[in-house]
C-alpha cells in the first residue's frame, strides 16, 4: 500500500473509529436532550457555548488537580515497578512466578474493596484529601499493570548486553540505569501512557479519598452537572471535552518517545 | 518456597497490623443524648445534591440556618450513588458526619446499625408533619430522620399537544390508556416513564402497584398482577415505549422535554427545569387511578435529615441546625427552590396556594406512603425482586404472573 | 525462535555463572519496593474480602464490627442462587466476545499502523481517546447511539436498508451492544502496546525474510507472532482480568439490564452487596472471581515460563 492510500485508510479508520467521541462534542455544543430529537442534528448548527462557559469557569481546578494526581502517579508507579520487573524478567529469583501470579491475582479485587479498606486505614493516618493519597491509592491500579507489563517487554532484552557490562565491572544499579532503562524506553512510555490514563480516568478512589473541601479531581468535578433529579449533558460533555485535550497532547507527545528497533545500536550485527 | 513463605508471613503480619491501624480509629466519646453539653462551635454535614441548582439552593439553606444558630457548617455533597457506600465507611471508621441527608430508604438501613440518635433529643417536635413522612423516618418506634421537603410523583403532561389530539388530562387507568395510544405515532409515544431495574423503576411503579390496593408484602397478589399487566399493556400496545427499560427519571425528563412524549410521569424536582423551557406549556395532575373517585397513593420521596452518634457536643450543634432547618420559613425556603412539597400540612397548604403548579403534588403527599413503613429493613431487597420483574414482564421475557411468582420467592419474606 | 541476527561485539564470552548469593540478594532488593508495597496496600483487602464471605456481614456489621460466622454458607446461597447461572453465562460471552475482537482489532491497528506513512504517529495517539473520556460520558454517548427510536446506530443501518435493532430494550441484544461498547472501549489499550512490541523486532529481520522470499502473512507467521509472544500473552492475560472486572460500562449502558440480560458476576456481586445488603454473598462472588482469574493466572504463567526459557536459550 503506498503512502498515500495508508494515510486515506487511517484516516477513515479513525474517522469510524471516534465517530462516538465526535457525537460527545456535538453533543457538547448542544442545549442538554438536543440529542434525544427523532432527528437528531450531526452538526451543531446554531449550537451554543454555555456548556463550555459553565465547564471552563469551574474545572479548571480540577483539571489541574488531576494532571498532578496522574502524573504523581507515573513517576510513583514507574520507580516502583522498573526495578522489579528487571529483577522478575532477567534476574534470577526464586519464586518469581509467586510474585508474577501475585501480581496479576491482586488487580482482581473489586475496586470498592480495596477503596474501603483505603478509606479507613487513610482517615486513621490523616491522608484524606491529600495528593499524595490519592497517587498512592491510584498506583494500586498501575503498579501491578507496570510490573507485569515492563516485565513482559524486558524478557526480550538480550542477555548479552547486560552480561557485557557485568563483565565490563559494572554494578547492577549500574547496569540497571545505563543498560535497561534506556533500553526500555518504548515500554516505560508505554506503561506511564496507560498508567496516566488509570489515574486520570480514576473515580473510586478520587470520590471516596476526598471530601471535597479541599481540591477535587476531573472525574468527581464532572458531577457537578451530574444531579439527583436533573442531567446537564451540555455541561458534562463539554468538561469532557476540555479535560481531554490536556491528556490528548501529553498522550501525543509522550507516542513520539515510542522509537522502532528497541536494541538499535546497542547490539551489532 | 523461601520468598512463597517470607511472602506469606509478611502478609500475615501486614494484615493484623492494617487491622489494628484500622481499629485504632479514636472512639467517640458516649454521645447518648447529651442534653447538659454545650453545642460545638462547627459541625460536619453530608448530602448529595452534588448538581449545580441543587447544591446552590441547598447551600443557602445552610447558611441561613449557619447564620441563625451562630454554628459553622463544613459541607461535602456527593454524587448520589455514593451516598450509601459513603456512609457504610464512615460507619466502619466511625468517622460520620454530624449531620446527615439521605434518601428515606437508607434511612432504614442506617437506623438498624443503631448508629443514629432520634431527633426528638434535641427538642424535635414531630407535631404538624404529614404521618406518611414521619413513618417514613420512624425505625422501632423511634423518629431517627426527619424531611424539610419531600417529593411524589405525577403526571405531567404537554399541554399543546393534548390540544391538538383533542385529549383531556386522564384521570383513571382506562382514560390514561386511551389517551396514550391517542397521542403515540410517528416515533413518538404518549406517555413516558422509568422502568430501570433498581429503585428508580419500583419508586415509579408504586403508583400503580399501592393505587390498585396491592401490598408489598405479597408481590405475586391478583391487584399486583393487574397493575403490572395494565403497565405491560401500556408497553405492549405502543402507547409508551419499549426503552422505558433503560431510562431514568432523567431520561424520561428529556423525553418529555423534546416533545418525544406527551405526557411523563415524574416528580416535581423536574418543574424548574420544565419552567425554563419557554416553548413548552405543560400541565400537572395526580397519577390516575384504576378507578373513578379512588385516591392515588404515591411512594414519598425526598431526603431525611439525621444525627449520628458523634461526639455530646457536635450532636447538640447538629441538632440546633436541623430544628433551623426544619422550621417554618426555612422549610418554605427550600421548597420553593426546588420544588419539594413542605412535610408539614400547614407550610404545603400555604405554599400550594403561592404555587398553583405544585398543587397535584401536594394532594398526593396527603395519602403518599413511605416506602418502608411496612418491610423496614427488608425493603431493599423487595424492591429489587419488584424491578426484576418489572422487567421481566415489560421485556417480554415473563408473563406477568410468573414475573410476580419469581419475585414473592426472590423477595423472601 | 530467537534473536539468531544478535551477537556480542565483545568476543570474549562469559562462562556461565551460577547465581551467587549476592545476586540473589540484589534481585530481592530490586523487588522490595514493589513487595512491600503490595503486601501492605493490597494484603488487608485481600484477606478481609476472603473473611467477609464466610460471615453473614449486613450494614449493621459496618457499624458494630460483629459479624457472626457462617462457613460457606455465603458461597451456597450464591451458587443455588438462579441468578448464578445467567451471570456467570453472561460473564464469559462478554469476556471472550469483548477479548477476541479487541485483540485482533488492536493487532490489526498495531500492524497497520507500525510502518512509516504521513500521520501514522497522529492518527495512532488520536485513537488512545476513547480511554480519556470518563465512563459516565462513554456510557451515555453510546446509550444515545443505541437508543432504539432515535439513535445514531439504527439511523444509519435504517438507511441501509436494515431493519432498526433494539439494542438495549431486548434481551437478546443487549449484550451484544455491551460488548461492542466495550470493544469499542479497549481497542486502544491492545493497539499501543502491541504496538509498542511491534516496534521492538528488529526491521534487519524482516529484511532477511523478505530476501528469502517469503510473503507478508509468512512474514507475519514466522517473525512477528513469535518475537510478539511474551507481549500478546501478557495483553490477554490482563485483558481477560480487566474484562471480568468491567462494572462501570455495564453499570452506565444498561444497569445490569434488561431483566438481568447484561447481568455479569462482577454487576451481580456489586448488586448482592449495595441493593440487596448482603456483603457476604457479593464478596463470595467477587472471590469465586478470583478463582477464575487465578486458574487463568496459571495457564499464563505456563506459557510464559515457556517464552522465558525459549528466549533464554
Amino acid at each position: 500500500m503506498t503512502g498515500r492510500l495508508k494515510t486515506a485508510a487511517g484516516v477513515l479508520i479513525v474517522v469510524v473509529l471516534l465517530f462516538p467521541l465526535y457525537w460527545m462534542i456535538n453533543a457538547s455544543f448542544q442545549p442538554s436532550g438536543a440529542l434525544l430529537k427523532p432527528d437528531p442534528d450531526w452538526f451543531p448548527v446554531g449550537g451554543t457555548l454555555d456548556g463550555y462557559r459553565k465547564a471552563l469557569s469551574t474545572q479548571g481546578p480540577n483539571l489541574l488537580s488531576s494532571v498532578f494526581i496522574a502524573l504523581g502517579t507515573v513517576v510513583f508507579s514507574l520507580a516502583v515497578a522498573m526495578p522489579a520487573s528487571y529483577a522478575l524478567a532477567q534476574l534470577k529469583v526464586r519464586g518469581g512466578p509467586v510474585i508474577v501470579f501475585v501480581m496479576l491475582i491482586v488487580q482482581m479485587i473489586p475496586g470498592i474493596v480495596m477503596a474501603n479498606s483505603l478509606y479507613t486505614v487513610f482517615s486513621n493516618l490523616g491522608l484524606l484529601d491529600s495528593y499524595l493519597g490519592l497517587v498512592l491509592a491510584d498506583s494500586t491500579a498501575t503498579i501491578p499493570f507496570a510490573a507485569l507489563l515492563l516485565r513482559a517487554f524486558m524478557i526480550s532484552i538480550p542477555r548479552e548486553l547486560t552480561e557485557a557490562s557485568r563483565v565490563d565491572g559494572a554494578g547492577y544499579w549500574r547496569t540497571f540505569f545505563s543498560i535497561i532503562v534506556p533500553v526500555s524506553r518504548n515500554a516505560m512510555v508505554t506503561a506511564g501512557l496507560f498508567s496516566f490514563l488509570f489515574a486520570w480516568a480514576d473515580f473510586l478512589f478520587a470520590v471516596t479519598l476526598t471530601t471535597g473541601q479541599t481540591f477535587q479531581p476531573i472525574t468527581v468535578g464532572i458531577y457537578r452537572f451530574v444531579g439527583n433529579q436533573s442531567a446537564d449533558w451540555n455541561g458534562i460533555m463539554a468538561t469532557a471535552v476540555l479535560a481531554s485535550i490536556p491528556a490528548a497532547i501529553l498522550l501525543v507527545v509522550a507516542q513520539r518517545y515510542v522509537v522502532a528497533g528497541m536494541t538499535s545500536g546497542a547490539v551489532k550485527d | 518456597m523461601f520468598v512463597l513463605r517470607r511472602g506469606l508471613l509478611a502478609a500475615a503480619g501486614v494484615a493484623t497490623a492494617a487491622t489494628l491501624v484500622s481499629g485504632c480509629s479514636p472512639s467517640p466519646a458516649p454521645g447518648g443524648t447529651g442534653s447538659s453539653a454545650a453545642p460545638a462551635a462547627s459541625i460536619t454535614e453530608l448530602d448529595y445534591y452534588a448538581d449545580e441548582q441543587g447544591s446552590a439552593a441547598w447551600q443557602k439553606i445552610l447558611d441561613t440556618c449557619s447564620t441563625q444558630t451562630g454554628i459553622k457548617i463544613q459541607r461535602q455533597s456527593i454524587p448520589t450513588a455514593q451516598m450509601l457506600p459513603k456512609i457504610l465507611q464512615g460507619a466502619s471508621s466511625r468517622s460520620l458526619p454530624n449531620l446527615l441527608f439521605t434518601d428515606n430508604p437508607t434511612l432504614q438501613q442506617v437506623a438498624s446499625t443503631g448508629a443514629l440518635t432520634p431527633v426528638t433529643d434535641y427538642g424535635i417536635s414531630t407535631d404538624g408533619y404529614y404521618p406518611s413522612i414521619i413513618k417514613a423516618g420512624t425505625y422501632q418506634d423511634k423518629v431517627y430522620g426527619l424531611a424539610p421537603g419531600v417529593n411524589g410523583l405525577a403526571l405531567v403532561y404537554n399541554k399543546d399537544l393534548l390540544q391538538a389530539a383533542g385529549v383531556q388530562p386522564p384521570k383513571t387507568w382506562d382514560e390514561l390508556k386511551a389517551a396514550a395510544v391517542k397521542l403515540s405515532g410517528n416515533g413518538k409515544y404518549g406517555l413516558a416513564f422509568s422502568a430501570i431495574p433498581s429503585e428508580e423503576g419500583t419508586w415509579q411503579f408504586l403508583p400503580f402497584f399501592w393505587s390498585n390496593g396491592a401490598d408489598l408484602s405479597s408481590l405475586d397478589s391478583p391487584k399486583a398482577a393487574q397493575a403490572l399487566q395494565y403497565v405491560t399493556d401500556l408497553v405492549s400496545g405502543g402507547a409508551a415505549s419499549k426503552s422505558v427499560v433503560t431510562w431514568s427519571q432523567n431520561d424520561v425528563a428529556d423525553q418529555f422535554v423534546t416533545g418525544n412524549a406527551a405526557m411523563m410521569i415524574n416528580g416535581s424536582w423536574n418543574l424548574a427545569r420544565l419552567d425554563k423551557e419557554t416553548a413548552l406549556h405543560y400541565g400537572v395532575v395526580p397519577i390516575p387511578v384504576p378507578q373513578a373517585g379512588g385516591q392515588p397513593s404515591v411512594a414519598l420521596g425526598g431526603e431525611v435529615g439525621a444525627i449520628p452518634i458523634t461526639d455530646a457536643a457536635a450532636q447538640q450543634a447538629a441538632g440546633k441546625v436541623l430544628s433551623c432547618i426544619l422550621s417554618d420559613p426555612t422549610m418554605l425556603e427550600w421548597s420553593k427552590a426546588h420544588a419539594y412539597v413542605p412535610s408539614k400540612t400547614a407550610v404545603a397548604a400555604k405554599f400550594g396556594a403561592e404555587t398553583p403548579a405544585m398543587q397535584a403534588f401536594i394532594d398526593e403527599v396527603g395519602t403518599a406512603k413511605s416506602r418502608t413503613a411496612e418491610l423496614g429493613e427488608k425493603y431493599p431487597k423487595v424492591s429489587q425482586a419488584l424491578a426484576d420483574a418489572i422487567q421481566a414482564a415489560l421485556t417480554g421475557k415473563q408473563p406477568v404472573d410468573q414475573a410476580l411468582k419469581a419475585a414473592q420467592q426472590a423477595s423472601g419474606s | 525462535m530467537t534473536l539468531t541476527a544478535a551477537r556480542p561485539s565483545v568476543t570474549r564470552r562469559p562462562a556461565a555463572r551460577k547465581p551467587r548469593a549476592s545476586d540473589r540478594f540484589v534481585a530481592v532488593a530490586f523487588l522490595l519496593p514493589a513487595i512491600v508495597y503490595v503486601v501492605v496496600f493490597f494484603g488487608y483487602p485481600l484477606v478481609a474480602n476472603l473473611v467477609m464471605s464466610t460471615q453473614n456481614y449486613t450494614v449493621r456489621s459496618f457499624y458494630t464490627g460483629e459479624a457472626p460466622f457462617v462457613g460457606f454458607d455465603n458461597y451456597s446461597a450464591v451458587l443455588n442462587n438462579p441468578l448464578f447461572s445467567t451471570a456467570a453465562l453472561n460473564t464469559a460471552l462478554f469476556t471472550v466476545g469483548s477479548i477476541v475482537f479487541q485483540f485482533a482489532i488492536g493487532l490489526a491497528l498495531a500492524t497497520f499502523f507500525n510502518g512509516r506513512f504521513l500521520g501514522s504517529t497522529l492518527l495512532r495517539s488520536l485513537l488512545l481517546l476513547p480511554w480519556l473520556l470518563p465512563l459516565v460520558v462513554s456510557g451515555a454517548v453510546w446509550r444515545w447511539m443505541f437508543d432504539t427510536d432515535h439513535g445514531v446506530l439504527n439511523a444509519a443501518l435504517r438507511a441501509v436498508g436494515v431493519d432498526p435493532v433494539p439494542w438495549l430494550t431486548s434481551t437478546s441484544w443487549a449484550l451484544p451492544a455491551v460488548i461492542l461498547t466495550n470493544i469499542w472501549i479497549g481497542i486502544p489499550f491492545n493497539l499501543v502496546i502491541l504496538h509498542g512490541g511491534l516496534r521492538a523486532i528488529p526491521a534487519s529481520l524482516y529484511e532477511a525474510a523478505e530476501l528469502d522470499g517469503a510473503s507478508a502473512w509468512q512474514r507475519f507467521r514466522h517473525v512477528t507472532w513469535p518475537l510478539l509472544r511474551p507481549v500478546t500473552g501478557i495483553v490477554l492475560m490482563l485483558g481477560l482480568v480487566y474484562t471480568i472486572k468491567v462494572f462501570d460500562v455495564i453499570m452506565v449502558v444498561t444497569g445490569g439490564g434488561p431483566a438481568n440480560a447484561t447481568q455479569t458476576l462482577t454487576t451481580w456481586s456489586y448488586r448482592l452487596s449495595f441493593h440487596d445488603f448482603a456483603f457476604g454473598q457479593g464478596a463470595a462472588v467477587g472471590n469465586i472471581l478470583i478463582v477464575v482469574a487465578t486458574v487463568f493466572g496459571f495457564v499464563y504463567l505456563r506459557s510464559a515460563k515457556a517464552t522465558l526459557a525459549e528466549t533464554a536459550s
